[in-house]
């Protein structure tokens, strides 16, 4: 008894996994029953652009947050139009783990994203149009601060427009105070909106 | 100050700095441009490259990846000392050992712990020594230390085990003398030391590597996932969780959060410090 060197049985220097690691294989392991098996199958897709299909269609119904977690991770590294899609679909889940972190997701894709912000900033369910302007809070794209006086000009509902003024207030510049003198009186009649923007105006003159 | 020629365009950090973050999770900041710069241009200079696109073609598809390997050696940062951070040692044999014994499956398996980043072996050392004086329990269980660095020169160095006076200063006198032998300007760590902890090469972000490093109940991640950006550490973060044990610790360094990377893990406040589990239903 006592420290001793890892004995080769302790040791996981052979491969333990019994399915093939190739890609049908891994995608086959995407439906093992052991969660383990699933996120080892995840996190080898990884590396196969081709599998994004396969990861999204598997976060459908994966109940267990340890494989989701691992799923989106790979997504994200993916990264391509394929896993954006797929990140987007899941801001449509009921499941608030799922969305948050499909959310957190997203921002680390600036560029990948930027071509979808439009169309979800447009989106005609407001709960999405939240999601994205939660995206830009810390998307660093040269654009977020003209998505976001799109927004405050433009949307209709005021718990989006609320969402985004309050980001404004931290990443907006002077080009943003007339999108905020306007948002002020298309909603004349909402106290929050009045304190948000006139705090974002503040902010932003006294950069 | 050393004046480095302009051989590095900015355009050629970008991309290098894009291709060795895929390779390594490893992310340099513009300001980390001196450093890189500096390092590449030794690299160019001693693989007699003509310049960064010659490099960079030979760094990109070389079979071997020997230049790679040498270029991450050049590139990693190795500064720590014994006993750095020392309550956590606390907690191992105090708290995080005890529970992981009342309540483990396989009774009779030993207990693994993991060292990574292992530097120059400091840090997995200091866990030998620290079990063997501060944990009587040590006499009746199995204990086996493992440590891994990407850092294939560091690894070296330390199954070597020789330190400097700056590297032991915060061991106390007795220790030194039984654990260690002086050897003109260095102290070379004791035999019966080297043999019980294994080395091995492992980058975290690589899952071919992290595939061969599981079955660990405490795992020593500190000031390593600092150096990595927000996706390489949730990368990271969810490979430690396959590689432990079910009920196992991550002991981050004091600056570091794992509740900021991962909601997988539970956070345990013990008397000592913060540390991490993977809940004992976790599958």
């Amino acid at each position: 008894m006592g420290l001793r060197k890892q004995s080769p049985k302790s040791s996981a220097s052979e491969d333990e996994r019994r399915l093939p690691r190739d890609l049908p294989g891994l995608i086959t392991a995407l439906s093992a029953a052991d969660p383990m098996t699933r996120r080892w199958a995840a996190r080898d897709l990884a590396a196969r652009p081709e599998s994004c299909p396969a990861l999204i269609a598997r976060i459908a119904v994966e109940t267990e947050t340890s494989v989701i977690e691992v799923i989106l991770t790979s997504l994200t590294l993916i990264g391509d139009n394929t896993a954006v899609a797929g990140l987007i679909d899941c801001l449509r889940s009921e499941n608030p783990m799922l969305r948050n972190a499909a959310i957190e997701a997203m921002k680390q894709l600036p560029d990948e994203v930027a071509p979808w912000m439009g169309q979800l900033l447009e989106d005609p369910d407001p709960d999405i149009r939240i999601f994205a302007v939660d995206v830009l809070e810390s998307l660093r794209h040269p654009q977020v601060e003209d998505w976001l006086i799109g927004v405050i000009a433009q949307d209709d509902h005021v718990n989006v427009c609320a969402t985004a003024v309050d980001l404004l207030g931290e990443v907006g510049s002077e080009r943003a105070a007339p999108a905020l003198q306007a948002l002020k009186a298309r909603f004349a009649e909402e106290p929050y909106i009045q304190f948000a923007a006139d705090l974002a105006l503040k902010r932003i003159s006294a950069n | 100050m050393t004046l480095i020629p302009q051989l590095i365009k900015d355009e050629d950090f970008r991309k290098f700095r894009e291709f060795f973050y895929r390779k390594t999770g490893i992310l340099f900041e513009d300001s980390k441009r001196y450093f890189v710069d500096k390092r590449l241009i030794e690299r160019i200079e001693a693989t007699g490259s003509e310049g960064f696109r010659d490099y960079f073609t030979m760094l990109r598809f070389q079979v071997s990846g020997t230049e790679l390997q040498m270029l991450v050696n050049a590139m990693t940062v190795n500064e720590t000392y014994f006993f750095r951070e020392e309550y956590q040692f606390e907690c191992l044999v105090n708290s995080i050992l005890e529970e992981i014994i009342a309540h483990r499956r396989d009774k009779a398996a030993p207990i693994r712990i993991w060292s990574v980043p292992s530097s120059s072996g400091e840090e997995p050392y200091g866990i030998a020594i620290y079990l063997l004086e501060h944990w009587p329990r040590i006499s009746e269980l199995d204990v086996e230390i493992i440590s891994s660095d990407i850092d294939t020169d560091i690894l070296t160095q330390a199954r070597r085990g020789h330190y400097s006076t700056r590297a032991i200063q915060h061991l106390p006198a007795p220790l030194l003398k039984k654990y260690f032998r002086r050897r003109g300007e260095f102290y070379q760590i004791e035999d019966s030391l080297r043999d019980v902890v294994e080395f091995t090469r492992a980058n975290v972000t690589d899952p071919a590597d992290m595939r061969l490093h599981r079955h660990f109940d405490v795992i020593f991640c500190r000031n390593l996932l600092i150096y990595f950006d927000d996706l390489s550490r949730k990368q990271t973060a969810e490979s430690f969780y396959d590689a432990l044990n079910p009920g196992g610790f991550i002991c981050l360094g004091h600056s570091e959060s794992m509740s900021r990377i991962s909601a997988l893990f539970r956070v345990r406040k013990f008397p000592e410090t913060i540390v991490y589990q993977k809940p004992w239903e976790a599958r």
